[in-house]
């Protein structure tokens, strides 16, 4: 579902990524773990092409990304649902339309929309604050929104970054409880965290950078 | 994604930010309201100097006891000339009666004048892209040599001024309005520019979670085009209150605005200005999506 091979990425010749070489499987939930700067946020961009790789191949469902042409990276997109670090929640419109983007960005008919949102947010148990405005969250809670818009369209591949950076353990145990929910139903999920916690006990493959050099991988 | 929807994330934003929106609907609406003003003023100014050449004329003073015959063959070589409009005939008994009346209380300067000292004159009306210096000069100079005219007056002097001062006003009219134009247009589009620029992490998002070019582009047009529209709708409200304001309330005091003109029609253009540089000023703004 994911895979590279030999991908390096530099910024002003500082390297961010030195020849990482890893594959996830469809339907796979793995973490990627590494204190801050290892590179773990470069490594998703570079997955849904925020970012392009200087060196290297990378392959994710089934597209070879140094051959998409730029009118495919939407169509990319549209089977990746992002957890960003900084949320990216839009400020001017409620939760429920929030949420409610990431369907209609991929032409969902209205009918099914709202039924679709409240699932999602009910799930993260959101369901009561579908008319806040996300400046009125607290940073869990717009954390939470921002898992919802990533997991309402069931996409086929979920990358969430620190997604649980902002809550409280309880709240994190919760969080990780969903993505294990969703990633039964067969969704591939790349989760990357510097918190241990998250994938001790997990059962799950644990793939390590440092400071952009991949250092080996464990089962959590 | 339906058209509707592209309407309702287009007015959430606007109501969302509706402080920034008004600031930019009010600057457009200055600057559109601005423009017109000045276009209105050079327009009026000049239509003015444009009555002004109606009023003049070449009198053609012709040589004593010249025969009827003679007048009409005068007159018949005048009307040759192709910047000649009209030729009046004024009889020297006219002319007489006519200065006598002019000078009404100041009759006494004719005293001592037995005879009437005024000669026939034809009086000469050219056409419009004929009133100017040079062209007069000439077309009088032709005058002069037809056989039974005695001497041709035209003010040179007054004729020279008027021009100089329609050009003149058409020339400062024409640099305002390119001026103003192109500084009304300035600042609408930067206006809706730094509006939009403030979006660019909005339009980032949308592009990452793998909205198409159009999904993204359309509800900030819209948004363009509501704002540049109101902005233009103000300026026309505008010029509506300084209409009546100029035709009801100024004109009875100074009678000179009675005959001020305004062509609403062309005012009516203000929202439609408006719609167009908002849409425009978006489509810069969001500029090319990469993704």
């Amino acid at each position: 579902m994911i895979s590279f091979e030999n991908v390096s990425k530099f910024y002003d010749n500082q390297t961010a990524l030195r020849k990482i070489s890893f594959s996830v499987e469809r339907g796979e939930m793995a973490f990627i773990t590494g204190p801050s700067g290892s590179g773990k946020t470069t490594l998703l961009k570079l997955i849904y092409m925020a970012e392009k790789a200087d060196e290297g191949r990378i392959n994710v469902n089934d597209m070879e990304l140094s051959q998409l042409k730029e009118s495919d990276i939407s169509v990319l997109r549209k089977n990746i649902g992002i957890v960003f670090q900084d949320f990216r929640l839009l400020d001017n419109i409620n939760v429920f339309e929030n949420v409610a983007i990431a369907l209609r960005i991929r032409g969902v008919d209205e009918r099914e929309v709202k039924s679709k949102v409240f699932d999602a947010l009910k799930l993260v148990s959101l369901r009561h604050k579908t008319d806040s405005y996300p400046t009125a969250l607290s940073g869990g809670e717009q954390q939470r929104v921002a898992i919802a818009r990533a997991i309402v369209s069931e996409p086929v591949i979920i990358l969430a970054d620190e997604p649980t950076g902002n809550v409280d353990p309880d709240t994190s145990a919760g969080i990780i409880r969903t993505f294990k929910e969703i990633n039964a139903r067969g969704t591939t999920i790349l989760l990357a965290t510097h918190n241990r916690e998250l994938f001790r006990n997990s059962g799950k493959r644990v793939l390590k950078l440092d400071f952009g050099n991949f250092a080996g991988e464990e089962i959590g | 994604m339906s058209m509707s929807y592209s309407f309702r994330l287009a007015f959430q934003s606007i109501i969302h930010d509706k402080w920034v929106n008004l600031l930019a609907v009010l600057t457009i609406a200055a600057g559109l309201l601005f423009t017109a003003v000045t276009m209105l003023t050079v327009y009026n100014v000049n239509l003015i100097t444009r009555e002004i050449p109606k009023k003049f004329s070449i009198n053609v003073y012709l040589k004593e006891n010249l025969q009827k015959q003679e007048i009409d063959n005068i007159t018949a070589a005048i009307k040759k000339e192709p910047s000649v409009e009209n030729i009046k005939f004024i009889p020297k008994e006219d002319a007489w009666k006519e200065l006598k009346s002019s000078l009404k209380n100041t009759e006494y300067i004719l005293e001592g004048l037995n005879e009437n000292p005024l000669p026939d004159t034809l009086e000469i009306k050219l056409k419009r892209d004929s009133i100017n210096p040079i062209a007069v000069k000439k077309i009088s100079a032709i005058l002069k040599q037809i056989k039974g005219v005695s001497e041709i007056e035209y003010g040179e002097k007054i004729l020279s001024s008027i021009y100089s001062l329609s050009l003149g006003i058409k020339t400062i009219g024409l640099t305002l309005i390119i001026i103003m134009s192109a500084g009304t247009l300035f600042v609408c589009y930067s206006t809706v520019k730094i509006l939009f620029y403030r979006k660019n992490r909005e339009i980032e998002t949308y592009k990452f979670l793998g909205a198409a070019k159009w999904f993204i582009r359309f509800p900030f047009l819209i948004e363009g085009a509501v704002i540049g529209f109101s902005g233009g709708f103000l300026g026309f409200i505008g010029i509506l209150i300084l209409y009546y304001f100029v035709l009801l309330k100024v004109s009875t005091t100074f009678p000179i605005f009675s005959s001020f003109v305004f062509p609403l029609n062309i005012f009516y253009l203000l929202p439609v200005t408006g719609f167009v540089l908002g849409v425009i000023g978006a489509a810069f703004a969001i500029g090319r999506i990469r993704y």
